[in-house]
């Protein structure tokens, strides 16, 4: 699929330094549409949509919050915290509004597996279908997190 | 057959042509990039610099003395730079408008670190910031207060004393690392007593993948040097003669630690409870200098609670989520006033609860991590 002028625009605002310091991308070469291509061709292999995803991260960020910062089990053997920094971001693909530094801390007691994310990523995941570059050191791997958050395939 | 001359000729024709346009460059970056000295005007003229243009505004008041809070060291990123310019300023750029709503516009809004200082220049930045200094610091020791998070004690150096009120925050400045090829800024509340003029202590907890909190975890060592700036914030105890009611999680403890120490060298007499929210045992910290405090403030009342004691604990205290706490422990709050420290979720609901006490919004002061 070709890159359109938006997604090369879009793509400079994820380089280091323009919005975050180390950027969206980390050292992935690929325009963003064949990021973006690839990614959902993951999802759509795993039997889910990018919304089912975000709404998993939702739902636990949500059960989290109650936690006021300290870990609280969610059922059935999750373990979750939500935990917050100072400071805020603005979405890449230009969104409006700013996405608090937010850290949801899911740890799947089962599996013994950790994931960290962000209302950012959750809000980049459900909207814009991206999980960041394959460097990126923020990025989500969506078998992680269908994996580690459980996400099964809708009937 | 291909006219080999023709072909260098071409060659050397071009290569001309670049060294003639490189050298364009060169004297464009000299002279029409060159914006010489302009005048930057303080609130109404009250200061006036006589500055090189041509560098950001935040860079530009900092070598003026003027310290603008900044998260991020100028890149954009954190929008806390924000300074009403009122002339002098182009056109708001790309990297500033996700930060800069429609109000922000209408009061002349501008980030100072993505403004550049081209021309003459009047701007507005409120009188507290004078007061603002940056500070060259020793780490005279770090002490493990949990397994995540950490006392950092630093001796000032260069100016040997910083004046401050209790509840205030500096600025940590994070020298390049192999986490980051520039310097980074990271706010932390102070912990220390505001009379201890030569010394700033920050408790700082581990972010995971966190800048700050990996260097000073990581890399920082008794005897490194660390700058400083501030102290800003205001988060402070209003003078009032109303009971008080502190509530804090993690190093949120920091500030309020500061405020109590100011309390008990200044004799205070106000009724005060302190509910600080931990998981653990292993999650508290501090309990012995609270209890110490308790002794020396007549009124005082330090109450832990845990959301989920460990077996080994043999808890005895408090328990449950400290909303749940607080609500246990008030019937109305009638005559009181709230300070509140720490992450964004435990703030709100703290504060929904104070206000179905019957505290009123406009008594709740709080030092939000957002």
């Amino acid at each position: 699929m070709k890159q359109t002028v938006q997604l090369r625009k879009i793509q400079e605002k994820m380089a280091p330094g323009v919005i975050t310091r180390d950027g969206f991308l980390g050292g992935d070469t690929r325009a963003l549409v064949d990021i973006l291509t690839a990614d959902d061709a993951e999802v759509l292999r795993l039997g889910l949509s990018h919304r089912d995803i975000a709404d998993r991260m939702i739902e636990l960020r949500d059960a989290g919050t109650a936690g006021l910062g300290e870990p609280i089990g969610v059922p059935p053997h999750f373990e979750v915290s939500v935990d917050s920094v100072r400071g805020k971001l603005p979405c890449p693909f230009g969104d409006p509004g700013m996405f608090q530094k937010i850290n949801t801390t899911v740890r799947n007691v089962r599996l013994d597996r950790t994931m960290v994310y962000t209302d950012l990523h959750i809000h980049l995941i459900g909207s814009h279908a991206f999980y960041e570059g394959k460097a990126s050191p923020f990025r989500l791997e969506p078998r992680d997190l269908a994996e580690i958050l459980e996400i099964a395939p809708a009937d | 057959m291909f006219p080999v001359n023709a072909f260098f000729i071409g060659i050397g024709a071009t290569a001309a042509i670049a060294a003639v346009l490189a050298l364009i460059m060169v004297i464009a970056d000299a002279t029409i990039a060159n914006y010489g000295e302009v005048t930057l005007s303080v609130n109404s003229g009250d200061r006036a610099f006589t500055v090189k243009g041509g560098q950001p505004l935040l860079a530009t008041l900092k070598d003026q003395g003027i310290f603008i809070p900044s998260a991020c060291g100028g890149r954009g990123s954190c929008g806390l730079c924000r300074v009403t310019v009122e002339s002098g300023a182009g056109e708001l750029s790309p990297t500033e408008a996700p930060w800069i709503n429609e109000a922000d516009r209408a009061k002349s809004i501008r980030l100072s670190c993505q403004v550049k200082v081209k021309r003459d220049m009047a701007i507005r930045v409120p009188e507290e910031l004078f007061s603002i200094r940056e500070y060259a610091t020793e780490v005279a020791s770090l002490r493990d207060l949990t397994y995540d998070i950490k006392e950092v004690t630093l001796k000032l150096k260069d100016p040997a004393e910083i004046a401050l009120s209790a509840g205030k925050y500096v600025q940590f400045v994070v020298p390049a690392y192999e986490l980051t090829p520039d310097p980074v800024y990271r706010a932390y509340s102070v912990a220390s007593i505001p009379s201890r003029k030569d010394t700033v202590e920050l408790e700082i907890r581990l972010v995971p993948n966190g800048i700050c909190t990996t260097y000073v975890f990581m890399h920082l060592k008794v005897g490194d040097p660390v700058t400083i700036n501030g102290p800003y914030g205001d988060f402070y105890l209003r003078d009032s003669d109303r009971d008080i009611i502190f509530v804090a999680g993690g190093s949120g403890m920091a500030p309020i630690k500061s405020i109590l120490l100011d309390l008990a060298e200044k004799g205070s007499a106000r009724k005060a409870t302190y509910f600080f929210g931990a998981r653990a045992v292993r999650d508290l910290f501090l309990v012995d200098e609270m209890k110490a405090l308790e002794k020396k403030l007549p009124n005082f009342r330090f109450v832990p609670a845990l959301s989920n004691p460990l077996p080994e604990d043999q808890w005895r205290g408090e328990t449950g989520l400290i909303t749940e706490v607080l609500d246990r422990n008030f019937a109305a709050l009638d005559h009181h006033e709230a300070y509140l420290c720490g992450i964004t979720g435990m703030i709100d609901a703290s504060i929904k609860v104070l206000k179905a006490k019957g505290l009123p919004e406009d008594l709740i002061f709080y030092d939000k991590f957002a």
